[in-house]
C-alpha cells in the first residue's frame, strides 16, 4: 500500500446478504459539500484510490468502496455484471444513509458510476469520469489490450503490487467478468441521459481514454466539462491525487 | 517550394492552405509533408521541442535559412515567374469570386466559403546575410542593400520593402534579411489567370495597416518592427523590457539603432499598396467582371466578421456552431475548420494583443462549448507575447472542452511539433458533419456590408 501517512476509517455496511467494505476520510469541518464517493476500476478495488480518499478527505467527506466481489467485501456466489454493480452502489448509498452524492468513477467505475446516475438519480448530485472506459473505438480485446500495454508505460510501478493483490481478493472468475461487463457496455448510449452536472478528467498520456474519446463523452453529457491533468497515465486518482483535489474541488464548488 | 518565397511566411502559408482546400485536401504538416508522414514529423518534432533552448533556436534558425536565397542570386528574381508560381497553386476552373491583395487568415476563411482563390499582392523573400547582428538594423540594412537595389532594377513592378523584427524575427534574421515584395502593377500572370478564371466578382482585399518606414530609393523602403507584440514607438525608442529581452539572448545592444523613419507605408508584410488598384480595375473591367472591396484596418479585424458569418452560415444549415477553432499566423486548416463545424477565429500573431482581441470576441457573443486553439510558436518569449498560462485561461472559457489543438505547452514558444499536431489534434476530432456547398457571394455581402468593423464596396 502506497503510504499517505493518514489512517482511513473503515466501514462495513450491509446490503442484502452481503457485507460491502468502505474507507472514508471526513474532515471535522465539512458542513455543506456533498460526500465524493470513490468508485473503483474492473477487476482492482479501493486499494488504488484510498491516497485520493486520503487527500481529498482532507477538505470534504471522501469515501472509496470494494463493490461485492472485489476487495474485502462479500464475494457473491455468481460474477456480477454491470447493472448489479450499479445497482448494488445505489444500495450501498442508501445503506450508509448518504445524501445525494458525487460519483467519482475511475476506468470502469465510470461506467458504474454513469449507471447508476441514469437509473437512480436521486442518489446522485454530480459525477467526476476520471479516465471513462470504454472509447467505442476500441471496443473488443484486442485493441484493449493494445491500448493497455501503451499506457502501463507511464504508470506508477507501486501500484502493480497493489493490481496483484486485487486480482488475488477477487478471484480470476470475477475479474474477467469485471473486464466482460465492462467492454459489453455502451456506455456512451446512457451519456446523453446524465442529468448531473459531470467533471470529465482524463490524464494527458491515458491511452485507454484517449483525447478524442474524453472529447466525446463531455459532449454527450449535457452538463459535461473537460479537464486534462499533465503528465498523468491513465491511473490519475494513483499517480497523481494531489491534482486532482483542486479540480474536483473547484467543479463541486461550481456545481 | 520556391527557389525565392519562403514557405514558412504567412503569404504562402495561406496560398498553400487555401489551395488545397479548393483541391478538396485538407492541411497536414502545413502543406509541407504528405499525410503519411505526419506520424513521424510528430516525433522528430516532438523530439526537437525537448532539445536544450540554444539548440532548438539553432535548428529553428537553421530550417529558416535553408530557404534563404544569396544576394548574388537576388538580380535573377522574376517578378512574372514568382506570379506564375503563386497562380500555378489553383486548379484551373471558373471561379464566381477572385481575391486579390492582402493576406489575412480570415481572409482565407471567407475564400474557402465562398471556394474562391486568393492572389497574394506580397510575398516574403528571404536574403541571406553574413555577420549582421539582428540588434543592428542599421548595419543589417547596408549589407543587404545593393542585393535590395540590383533586384528592384530587374524587375519594375516590383516595391520592396526591407522588414527587420529582431522581437518576433530575431532567430531567422540572425543569418538573413526579410525582403518582402509587393507587386505595383498586375504581373502577366494574374491577369492571365483572371481573363481565363474570373466569372463574376474581383475582390480587392485591401488592409489599411501601416506602419513608420525609412525611404531607401523610389521603389525601395525599410520597415523597422512588424505587427505583433510591441508596437512601431517601442521599436523606435525601446524600453526595460526590451532591453532585458536582449540581454537575456547575450546581445551587446539593449536598444536597437535603426534608421529613423521619413515616412509612412503600408506594412510590409499585411498592407495593401494601393498603387495596384488601376491595373485590378481595369483586368476586371476588360472581361466584363464586378469589381469589389474589402476594407479592414488591420489583418486581425476581419476575424470577427468572417467568425460571426461561418456561425450564422452553420445556424443556417442546422448545425449547433458551438465550436471555435482559434488559430494563428499560418497555422490554419480550412478543411478541418468545416468538417468540424468549427467558427474559425483567426489571431495574426501569439501576441497579448490579438489575446485581447479574442477575449472580447468571446465577451461580445454566445458562449461556446469547445474552444480549440493553435498556437504559433516562433522560438523566443519575445515581448509582447501572452505566455502560455493566459492562453489557458482563455480555453477555460469554454463551457465544455476547451483546449490547444496540437499545441504542446511546456515547449511554447518553442514549440516546433505544432506544425505537425495541429493538423492530427483535428483530424481526430469526432461528431463531423458534411461539407458545405460554396456559400453564395449576396450572403457575403449583405454580412459584411452590413458592419462597422471592415467595409465590402462595390467599385
Amino acid at each position: 500500500m502506497r503510504s499517505t501517512g493518514i489512517e482511513l476509517e473503515q466501514r462495513t455496511a450491509r446490503i442484502g446478504d452481503w457485507s460491502v467494505t468502505a474507507w472514508r476520510r471526513v474532515p471535522p469541518d465539512a458542513d455543506g459539500s456533498p460526500p465524493v464517493v470513490c468508485v473503483h476500476g474492473a477487476g482492482v478495488s479501493s486499494r488504488e484510490l484510498r491516497p485520493l480518499v486520503a487527500t481529498l478527505g482532507e477538505h470534504l467527506p471522501a469515501w472509496t468502496v470494494d463493490l461485492p466481489g472485489f476487495g474485502q467485501s462479500t464475494k457473491p456466489p455468481y460474477a456480477l455484471g454491470l447493472t448489479e454493480l450499479a445497482d448494488a452502489l445505489a444500495d450501498w448509498l442508501a445503506a450508509e444513509g448518504l445524501p445525494p452524492a458525487c460519483l467519482a468513477g475511475c476506468s470502469f467505475g465510470c461506467q458504474v458510476a454513469v449507471d447508476v446516475a441514469v437509473r437512480h438519480p436521486e442518489r446522485v448530485r454530480s459525477l467526476v469520469l476520471i479516465g471513462p472506459t470504454v472509447d467505442p473505438a476500441a471496443r473488443s480485446w484486442p485493441r484493449l489490450i493494445a491500448r493497455w500495454l501503451r499506457n502501463s508505460r507511464r504508470e506508477d510501478p507501486r501500484m502493480m503490487p497493489l493490481n496483484a493483490a486485487d486480482y488475488r481478493d477477487a478471484g480470476l472468475r470475477q475479474v474477467l467478468a469485471g473486464f466482460e461487463a465492462a467492454v459489453r457496455d455502451r456506455v456512451e448510449d446512457k451519456l446523453p441521459h446524465v442529468a448531473v452536472p459531470t467533471l470529465v478528467v482524463r490524464g494527458e498520456f491515458d491511452r485507454l481514454a484517449p483525447q478524442d474519446w474524453a472529447e466525446e463523452v463531455t459532449r454527450k453529457v449535457p452538463r459535461g466539462r473537460l479537464a486534462v491533468v499533465p503528465g498523468a497515465p491513465h491511473t490519475v486518482p494513483f499517480r497523481d491525487p494531489a491534482a486532482l483535489v483542486p479540480l474536483i474541488r473547484g467543479f463541486l464548488a461550481d456545481a | 517550394m520556391h527557389k525565392y518565397a519562403a514557405s514558412f511566411d504567412s503569404a504562402t502559408g495561406m496560398l498553400r492552405a487555401l489551395s488545397r482546400y479548393l483541391r478538396g485536401r485538407d492541411f497536414p504538416s502545413l502543406g509541407q509533408f504528405p499525410a503519411a508522414v505526419e506520424p513521424v514529423a510528430s516525433r522528430v518534432l516532438g523530439a526537437a521541442n525537448r532539445l536544450p533552448r540554444r539548440h532548438s533556436e539553432r535548428a529553428y534558425a537553421l530550417s529558416g535559412w535553408s530557404e534563404a536565397s544569396a544576394p548574388a542570386k537576388l538580380a535573377r528574381l522574376r517578378a512574372d515567374e514568382l506570379a506564375e508560381w503563386v497562380v500555378g497553386h489553383y486548379p484551373r476552373r471558373r471561379y464566381p469570386v477572385v481575391f486579390v491583395g492582402s493576406a489575412s487568415g480570415a481572409l482565407v476563411h471567407l475564400a474557402a466559403a465562398l471556394g474562391a482563390p486568393w492572389l497574394p499582392q506580397t510575398l516574403l523573400v528571404p536574403v541571406r546575410q553574413r555577420g549582421g547582428h539582428p540588434d543592428a538594423p542599421k548595419d543589417c540594412l547596408s549589407r543587404v542593400r545593393p542585393a535590395g537595389e540590383a533586384m528592384l532594377a530587374a524587375n519594375p513592378d516590383l516595391i520592396l520593402h526591407h522588414m527587420h523584427d529582431a522581437n518576433q524575427d530575431r532567430l531567422m534574421i540572425a543569418g538573413m534579411s526579410y525582403f518582402r515584395i509587393k507587386w505595383r502593377r498586375l504581373p502577366a500572370a494574374y491577369r492571365r489567370f483572371l481573363d481565363e478564371c474570373l466569372d463574376g466578382t474581383l475582390v480587392v482585399s485591401d488592409c489599411e495597416v501601416r506602419w513608420p518606414t525609412t525611404r531607401i530609393g523610389e521603389r525601395y523602403v525599410f520597415q523597422h518592427g512588424a505587427l505583433g507584440g510591441l508596437s512601431p514607438q517601442e521599436y523606435r525608442l525601446g524600453s526595460p523590457e526590451i532591453a532585458r529581452y536582449l540581454a537575456s539572448h547575450g546581445s551587446p545592444y539593449r536598444s536597437w539603432d535603426a534608421p529613423e523613419p521619413d515616412g509612412e507605408s503600408p506594412e510590409a508584410e499585411w498592407g495593401f499598396e494601393p498603387e495596384l488598384m488601376d491595373d485590378l480595375r481595369d483586368a476586371a473591367g476588360r472581361a466584363g467582371n464586378d469589381v469589389a472591396v474589402l476594407r479592414f484596418p488591420d489583418p486581425e479585424a476581419l476575424t470577427p466578421a468572417v467568425a460571426d458569418l461561418y456561425r450564422s452560415w452553420y445556424a443556417s444549415r442546422g448545425l449547433p456552431g458551438d465550436r471555435l477553432l482559434v488559430e494563428s499566423f499560418l497555422l490554419l486548416e480550412p478543411w478541418w475548420t468545416l468538417r468540424t463545424g468549427s467558427v474559425p477565429y483567426w489571431m495574426v500573431f501569439n501576441s497579448e494583443r490579438s489575446r485581447k482581441g479574442l477575449l472580447s470576441y468571446l465577451d461580445g457573443g454566445e458562449p461556446y462549448d469547445e474552444i480549440r486553439m493553435a498556437l504559433f510558436s516562433h522560438g523566443v518569449e519575445s515581448p509582447g507575447i501572452a505566455p502560455i498560462d493566459a492562453w489557458q485561461d482563455v480555453l477555460a472559457r469554454a463551457r465544455k472542452v476547451g483546449v490547444f489543438a496540437g499545441v504542446d505547452p511546456r515547449a511554447f514558444p518553442r514549440d516546433f511539433a505544432v506544425f505537425a499536431r495541429m493538423h492530427r489534434d483535428l483530424s481526430r476530432v469526432r461528431t463531423t458533419y458534411p461539407m458545405p456547398l460554396a456559400l453564395p457571394l449576396s450572403r457575403v455581402e449583405e454580412a459584411l456590408g452590413a458592419r462597422e468593423d471592415v467595409s465590402w464596396t462595390a467599385a
